[in-house]
């Protein structure tokens, strides 16, 4: 059986991808199962997705567990523990990766021992995130190795036909011109069996004993513990302060903020929250003197990194 | 202590009236309404320290409930029927929260068809949400058990909704005599609502309550930390029994057990009507028969042990059930048949459905129950699962049915 | 408490946010902009009862946004909790075991879903009984929560999850605001994130009453209406721009307009901003529907103006 794991955020096609991929086993004659899983968390905020694939038929569900390719349509999501992508990899899975970085770096950075193979972000065919997904879709059916370019290509028409005409076109050719781009590697992704039941490590039960107190109910006895919540993980796009050009208005920025997350310093100025900021960029918008502008995630980080 | 003439509407009310209640939410249903007219006019005479409030449905009047016993007030309230049903959402949510409250339920059919009578699918439907189940069988039990289920409700470890149940109609508006606990007795059984429980609304102390989860170990969590503090209720439920009995002199328990002692044979039943079967259990004595009456008055918690102890080695058991679970059969006696399964010398169980929406179980019926119990045990096997219900109640429905033009007259006028 | 003269000029309005960051709302979601600039004001002694919406999930195992107090109920009985909740409190006054100025203020929070639709009989039932409680909606005008399909508070040619046709929606946002003011109750106001100094003051007002009081806040819904966060706020301002939301109070038996714009917008500059409207623009402009929009609208201005 094939276990593909796929991550994203919400909006980054990461249903489409894993549905396209179902799809394309299903039309190569494979049993098929595919599924997404999302949380609490809106717009950005990490999702997963599902896909199984065999010639015999599936009775797995839900979770996967040992996955023999994680698909990770952002790489700004690699160090969001939410996102648990590395979970159950083992030397065997193969992490495709959308990322801007060579594979070398996030190897080394995360201890990867089996194959990692980025895509980048920029370049024709990537310019939303949409198509970030459409473009890691068509290389994993292609390092399978078992789906022709015509069974993705019907794929591809069959799952879009909710997009116009133009997207579904420009969606599709991304996805098969990385189908094509994938023939020079060598690497494969290889089928594993189901767990065996001869040797298996123990779960572990407890005997749940009955507990009294406060704590037993579903309450939480602590003010603002959401704060120990990074949304600042989910943001794609930074919004960056010139204190030189702020005029300390009646800081609009900070009242508008929906997350509160811009407060005003001792001497007036706002200070942005990093770590909770999900990028939404009202301030931009509504800033007066346009003291506020919008760099990308990556490009923040790299030049914030280069200031220190 | 003073004898008094009461019906079980009104050893409710008095109940609530000893355990000093602090807040009333309600809603008016037949056969609950009496109770909440009485306490109202307590509370208007100046008798009682409560607060009333007459909500727009059962479903708020449960929330309500739930809200201000979390707040930190001593709460009771009542419905019926088609109002628990209406409230059922709450019911659950309000014990998640872990919310002590006390619920009497005036048990009447469920619709449709309407019906006023009684019988238990309601309180049955309110078996899997968590709050505790106490069924009475006189009026003196249900003003008993209410001071009970306040102490239950409020136990530490337990900490769940209690529902006095009692059956419309046949305890509702039906006078007995009652013992009426005086109220400084009353007072040192139930002291007041505890006021040092962590979830509660004060300035200075955050608490969100109520709150969702994400993923199935949290959920589990809660959630099987409830059933325990269910289960936990069953030997607390015995504890409270008994310094009630030292208090009051009457004596409680998960079972009550009449002529059980050396019975081949035994009835179970729960709710109004087992006082009927304690009669058939007399008669049948003087016949001979060695045969008893075994009632659960607590059925959530479950009473497992004690049923599985008191059903020992008896020949045959008639499980009664007032209630039917659709496409399956009587609900107590599925959950007996599944507490005696693999039990070495567990008896022969026949299922009789009987009593559904207030129709009589006549002394004869009871007679023949045991007849039929009698020979299956002999032959060894369980007979089919019986409905109570005679050919004369055929032909009368039959001719209903002609006049209601839902069958043809020459076959519905059999007369 | 607060009274409406704290709040002469936007200078006035609170620098310190004390609603807690990381909840899982959307990025630019209208709501929490209105929430958090309620909470600024409010504060922590307070109890949010909160019905089923969007913002069920404020509050996750062990994560809280909130300082004070807050209890999830259900979809139709929030304002029974505020009751419930209300009643306890002021038998614990009575009783002594909570002082005077230990009191919270009890606020039923909720969407347009459970506000327009399923909770109004318990919202109804607890005006009718003079509850002394605040009654907070973010109105995002659809069942946002589940994916955007059509509610009650839904306007007319919208299109939703569950009114995708050409022409959207074909219903027309119920008046939320009247049958409120119907029950005579203490105060009535609708609000936006997007005019903090309006809705500071609002708040002082509502805070500084008793009974039963409505604050009703447009929220712009990046999300369900199919527009880019950063323009929540843009947004905000184009309803109140356009006349599509009116600021208005309602006290004494009297609606007053709170800000009245003096030269309304076409409302075409706001509808154009979201993708809900798509439709009424491409591929052809559905000049008729777009017409009937500015009708209702400008008839509605004009019984402010003359009446």
């Amino acid at each position: 059986m094939y276990r593909i794991r796929f991550h994203g955020r919400g909006g980054q096609g990461v249903k489409t991808a894993s549905r396209i991929l179902g799809r394309a086993f299903f039309n190569q004659g494979y049993a098929v199962q595919d599924a997404p899983r999302y949380g609490a968390e809106r717009r950005g905020a990490p999702i997963f997705a599902y896909v199984r694939a065999s010639r015999t038929p599936i009775y797995e569900r839900g979770i996967i567990q040992r996955p023999d390719c994680v698909v990770v349509v952002d790489d700004t999501l690699m160090p969001v523990p939410a996102a648990a992508i590395l979970q159950g990899c083992e030397k065997r899975t193969l992490v495709l990766l959308v990322s801007d970085l060579p594979a070398e770096q996030w190897i080394q950075r995360l201890h990867i021992q089996g194959n990692l193979i980025c895509l980048p972000k920029a370049g024709e065919g990537r310019e939303s995130p949409f198509l970030w997904g459409m473009a890691c879709v068509g290389a994993v059916a292609r390092l399978l190795g078992v789906l022709s370019r015509e069974v993705l290509s019907d794929a591809l028409r069959q799952e879009l036909v909710t997009l116009d005409k133009a997207a579904a076109e420009q969606s599709s050719n991304t996805a098969l011109d990385s189908f094509d781009e994938m023939k020079a590697t060598q690497i494969q992704i290889k089928e594993s069996s189901v767990a065996a039941a001869a040797t298996y490590p123990p779960p572990h039960w407890v005997d749940m004993a009955m507990e009294q107190g406060p704590h037993t109910a579903p309450a939480i006895y602590a003010a603002a513990t959401s704060e120990k919540l990074a949304t600042g993980l989910w943001r794609t796009q930074r919004p960056v302060i010139d204190h030189t050009i702020c005029n300390r208005c009646w800081w609009l920025c900070s009242t508008f903020c929906p997350e509160g997350a811009i407060h005003v310093d001792s001497k007036g100025f706002p200070q942005i929250d990093y770590a909770h900021c999900k990028g939404c960029l009202v301030c931009v918008g509504q800033c007066p003197t346009h003291a506020i502008q919008a760099l990308a995630e990556q490009e923040a980080s790299r030049l914030s990194g280069e200031e220190r | 202590m003073q004898r008094e003439l009461l019906t079980g509407n009104g050893a409710a009310a008095w109940g609530a009236r000893l355990a000093r209640i602090e807040y009333l939410p309600a809603f008016p249903i037949t056969p609950q309404t009496e109770i909440i007219e009485n306490l109202s006019q307590w509370i208007d005479g100046g008798e009682m320290d409560c607060r009333m409030v007459t909500m727009d449905s059962e479903h708020s009047m449960i929330t309500a409930a739930g809200a201000a016993a979390v707040t930190g007030v001593r709460t009771c309230t009542a419905t019926s029927s088609q109002g628990l049903l209406h409230g059922m959402e709450m019911l659950y949510t309000v014990a998640g929260w872990r919310a002590p409250f006390v619920l009497i339920n005036v048990s009447r059919g469920l619709a449709a068809p309407i019906t006023l009578e009684p019988d238990h699918n309601d309180i049955l439907a309110a078996r899997d949400s968590s709050c505790v189940q106490l069924h009475c069988s006189t009026c003196q039990e249900v003003v008993d058990h209410m001071l009970i289920a306040f102490r239950l409700a409020e136990s530490e470890g337990v900490r769940l909704p209690v529902i006095v149940n009692l059956d419309g109609f046949y305890l509702s508006f039906t006078r007995e005599v009652v013992q009426l606990p005086d109220s400084r007795t009353a007072d040192a059984f139930l002291p007041p609502y505890p006021s040092d429980f962590s979830l509660r609304f004060r300035p200075h102390e955050p608490v969100s309550a109520g709150v969702a989860v994400l993923g199935g170990s949290t959920y589990s969590y809660f959630r099987y930390q409830a059933h325990l503090a269910s289960l936990h209720a069953l030997p607390q439920y015995e504890k409270i029994c008994l310094d009630f009995a030292d208090l009051f002199g009457r004596q409680y328990g998960p079972l009550e057990e009449y002529q059980n002692k050396d019975a081949e044979y035994v009835f179970i039943m729960i709710g109004s009507y087992a006082t009927k079967a304690k009669q058939a259990v007399d008669s049948l004595r003087e016949a001979g028969w060695k045969i008893g009456l075994v009632r659960p008055r607590i059925l959530r918690p479950y009473p497992e042990a004690h049923l599985c102890k008191a059903l020992q080695g008896k020949k045959g058991v008639a499980v009664i059930d007032q209630n039917i679970s659709m496409g399956k059969g009587g609900i107590l006696y599925t959950e007996l048949r599944s507490a005696l399964y693999g039990h070495p010398d567990a008896p022969l169980l026949a299922s009789f459905i009987g009593g559904l929406g207030g129709r009589d179980i006549k002394e004869e019926e009871f007679f023949e129950m045991a007849s039929v119990l009698k020979q299956a045990s002999a032959d060894g096997t369980p007979p089919p699962p019986r409905l109570l219900y005679t050919e004369e109640e055929m032909r009368e429905m039959r001719a209903l049915q002609t006049i209601a033009g839902a069958i043809p007259v020459a076959q519905g006028d059999s007369r | 408490m607060k009274s409406t003269t704290d709040f002469h000029s936007k200078r006035d309005l609170p620098q310190k946010h004390i609603l807690g960051t990381g909840t899982p709302m959307c990025p630019g979601c209208g709501g929490l902009a209105a929430l958090h600039e309620i909470y600024d004001i409010m504060g922590e002694k307070t109890v949010f009862v909160n019905a089923a919406g969007c913002m069920t999930l404020l509050s996750v195992y062990p994560f809280t946004p909130f300082r004070g107090a807050w209890l999830y109920t259900a979809m139709a009985s929030a304002p029974a909790g505020a009751q419930g909740v209300r009643d306890a409190l002021d038998i614990l006054k009575v009783k002594g075991a909570i002082k005077e100025e230990d009191d919270l203020e009890v606020i039923v929070l909720t969407g347009d879903g459970s506000a327009y639709g399923m909770g109004i009989s318990a919202t109804s039932g607890a005006i009718d009984r003079d509850l002394d409680f605040i009654y907070l909606c973010y109105d995002n005008e659809g069942y946002g929560n589940t994916g955007h399909q059509y509610s009650a508070a839904t306007p007319h040619g919208v299109k939703t999850a569950t009114s995708k046709g050409s022409r959207g929606y074909p219903g027309f946002k119920k008046d939320l605001f009247s049958i409120w003011a119907a029950h005579k109750p203490a105060y009535v106001a609708t609000i936006i994130a997007a005019e903090p100094l309006d809705l500071a003051q609002k708040i002082a007002k509502a805070s500084s009453l008793s009974g039963p009081r409505l604050l009703l806040a447009l929220a712009p819904c990046p999300t369900g209406w199919s527009f880019d966060p950063s323009l929540s706020i843009e947004i905000g301002k184009k309803a109140v721009q356009t006349g599509v939301w009116p600021l208005k109070e309602y006290v004494d038996g009297k609606v007053v307009h709170t800000k009245i714009p003096k030269k309304r917008l076409p409302v075409e500059e706001y509808l154009k901003l979201q993708g809900r409207y798509d439709h009424l623009f491409h591929p052809h402009r559905d000049t008729k529907t777009l017409q009937e929009i500015q009708d209702r609208i400008d008839a509605y201005w004009h019984k402010v103006t003359y009446s």
